[in-house]
């Protein structure tokens, strides 16, 4: 008995020491230990992995998330279109479960979900399909100037192949105008797309009072709700919007996933963009990847669950970033309307330094300055030109996304590392410390 | 006539609590690890109030059910857990204990969690 109680004890303090990186004995005699834990990559040297501030570009997966996902790649890896076995009928069970659970976050019915790659696809969907469904009768889309980049490239598309495209200003706190809205419906207006939360600055734009509008003149609304999802309440009745574009890595989901909202009643209809096997009510053809939709529906009931409590958390998260930052700094321009925006999104602009080495300078934080999709490029960031925001305040913004696994030691990190990064880079750009 | 399930009692949502913060040291991912203590004090802390027997035996099992995902996870994060660590880790090693002496951290914890539900010390056993 004893030697078996020995046993366990010594089988249980073995494996806590030995699960991780077992080194076989090397014989190297130059007792040259690497480090380990330095990462090098693209000629910058970190010790560590970055602290994650991005969370706009995307989100970590959440374990509980990962959780409902694995079994599908494990042992359900049925095809959920076949018919005739059981590895076919669990699988579309679990995409209906999904359906339902993505539906109930935005107060839709189920069969109002069609499952897509990713809300760029979606975006396609609703632009083009729409607008190629109804072209006999309607010439005319109205957008805004500070849509998502695959809702403008569609539009510049429909533009070439002899479509009216009309792009919204916006006012300099980034929401449209109203009036202007009202004023640029025309008889052949066939789509309104305006985005909820902006990716890029997080200003929330009026979505009941266009809903009302486009309800009013009798125009279908679409809607790019991929950063809003999970994080404000979102209802398809109250908003009156007809399509809605959906994403699954937004809301700490897979990526390679996204779901279109279509309204049944008035029905609106679209040409399919991917035309094959009359999948997906023949919207969206293609087996539809049950692993990836399961964790789209399981990230969306946990978003529901837990909204007010991260939504709580959040703000009290930037409101320490931008007094931490405020307290130390001078010249720090928050981009974008300040009541009307998302608290995890704060695009901020520091005066008289220069944009890309502050971003060069902060390889300890994952932060972006734009858009991912944009980051590439060195122009500025078209939404920050949009606002209205001065060349070289544009070029020194920088986007703090903050989510569900951000904590208050990552946010205090984070301002000492921009705020020192800041000071050396006016330093030596005036020789002194430049105090206002 | 239906068979009424007596709700948990103290001990065993003391056990379930414990049983929750330990899985969630064994997270090597800094913010899943910190995001589970958080949320697991925070819920507890939310839930001390409910007086209903049937919406306490809900939220107990919820809450083992979350213990069972937190614990396959804990194991699947350990085994694909990257070289390097987080700059948090590294550098707040001094305040974080991931694979040091459990004992100390959990009497801590546990008085954290007296003081939390207003449970008495010496509170009879089930």
């Amino acid at each position: 008995m004893a030697s078996k109680i020995l046993t366990t004890t010594l089988r249980r303090s073995l494996t806590l020491k030995t699960i991780p990186h077992i080194r076989p004995l090397s014989t190297a005699t130059a007792a040259v230990t690497e480090p380990s834990d330095e990462i090098s990559m693209k000629g910058v040297k970190i010790s560590g992995r970055p602290l994650y501030l991005d969370m706009q570009a995307t989100s970590p997966v959440d374990p509980r998330v990962l959780d409902a996902m694995i079994p599908y790649f494990v042992s359900r890896y049925g095809n959920p279109h076949s018919r005739t076995h059981l590895y076919g009928w669990e699988s579309d069970e679990a995409v209906e479960v999904a359906r339902t659970q993505v539906a109930n976050l935005i107060n839709a019915s189920a069969k109002e979900i069609v499952f897509t790659s990713g809300a760029t696809e979606c975006n396609n969907i609703s632009v083009k399909g729409v607008m190629h469904f109804y072209k006999e009768k309607k010439k005319h889309v109205i957008t805004t100037q500070t849509e998502h980049k695959c809702v403008l490239d569609s539009c510049r598309h429909l533009q070439q192949e002899g479509f009216d495209v009309t792009y919204l200003p916006v006012k300099n706190d980034g929401l449209i105008d109203l009036n202007e809205l009202k004023g640029a419906i025309r008889s052949v207006t066939g789509l309104v797309s305006v985005m909820a939360v902006n990716n890029e600055i997080g200003v929330i734009q009026p979505m009941e009072e266009i809903g009302e509008i486009c309800k009013e003149f009798n125009v279908p609304f679409h809607t790019d709700a991929a950063q809003a999802l999970g994080k404000i309440p979102i209802d398809v009745n109250k908003w009156n919007v007809s399509l809605m574009s959906l994403s699954g890595h937004k809301v700490y989901g897979p990526k390679g996933v996204g779901a279109l909202y279509m309204r049944r009643r008035p029905r609106i209809r679209v040409e399919p963009q991917m035309n094959g096997g009359g999948q997906e009510r023949g919207i969206r053809s293609g087996t539809v990847p049950t692993p990836l939709v399961v964790g789209m529906g399981a990230a969306c009931e946990l978003a529901m669950k837990e909204m007010e409590y991260d939504e709580k958390r959040v703000t009290k998260l930037k409101d320490r970033l931008l007094n931490g930052i405020r307290a130390k700094l001078d010249g720090v321009v928050v981009n974008g309307s300040v009541e009307r925006r998302y608290a995890g999104n704060l695009n901020l602009s520091f005066a008289y330094v220069e944009g890309e080495s502050l971003l060069m300078g902060l390889k300890e934080v994952a932060v972006s300055s734009g858009s991912a999709c944009t980051s590439a490029s060195l122009e500025p960031s078209y939404v920050l030109r949009a606002l209205g925001v001065d060349e070289d305040m544009a070029h020194t913004s920088i986007r703090f996304g903050i989510g569900r696994f951000t904590t208050e030691e990552e946010i205090d990190k984070a301002v000492e590392l921009t705020v020192n990064q800041v000071e050396k880079l006016l330093t030596n750009r005036f020789g002194i410390l430049k105090k206002w | 006539m239906a068979t009424v399930v007596a709700p948990p009692c103290r001990a065993k949502i003391l056990s379930l609590f414990r049983s929750l913060l330990r899985s969630s040291r064994q997270f090597p991912d800094y913010n899943i690890r910190e995001y589970t203590k958080r949320r697991t004090i925070d819920a507890f802390h939310h839930n001390k109030s409910l007086s209903n027997r049937s919406s306490i035996s809900t939220a107990f099992t919820d809450g083992k059910y979350q213990l069972q995902v937190a614990k396959r996870q804990a194991i699947v994060y350990r085994m694909y857990s990257p070289k390097a660590k987080s700059i948090m880790d590294i550098n707040y090693t001094a305040h974080r204990s991931v694979t040091a002496d459990h004992s100390a951290t959990t009497d801590c914890v546990v008085s954290t969690f007296y003081q939390l539900v207003g449970l008495e010390a010496n509170d009879t056993p089930c």
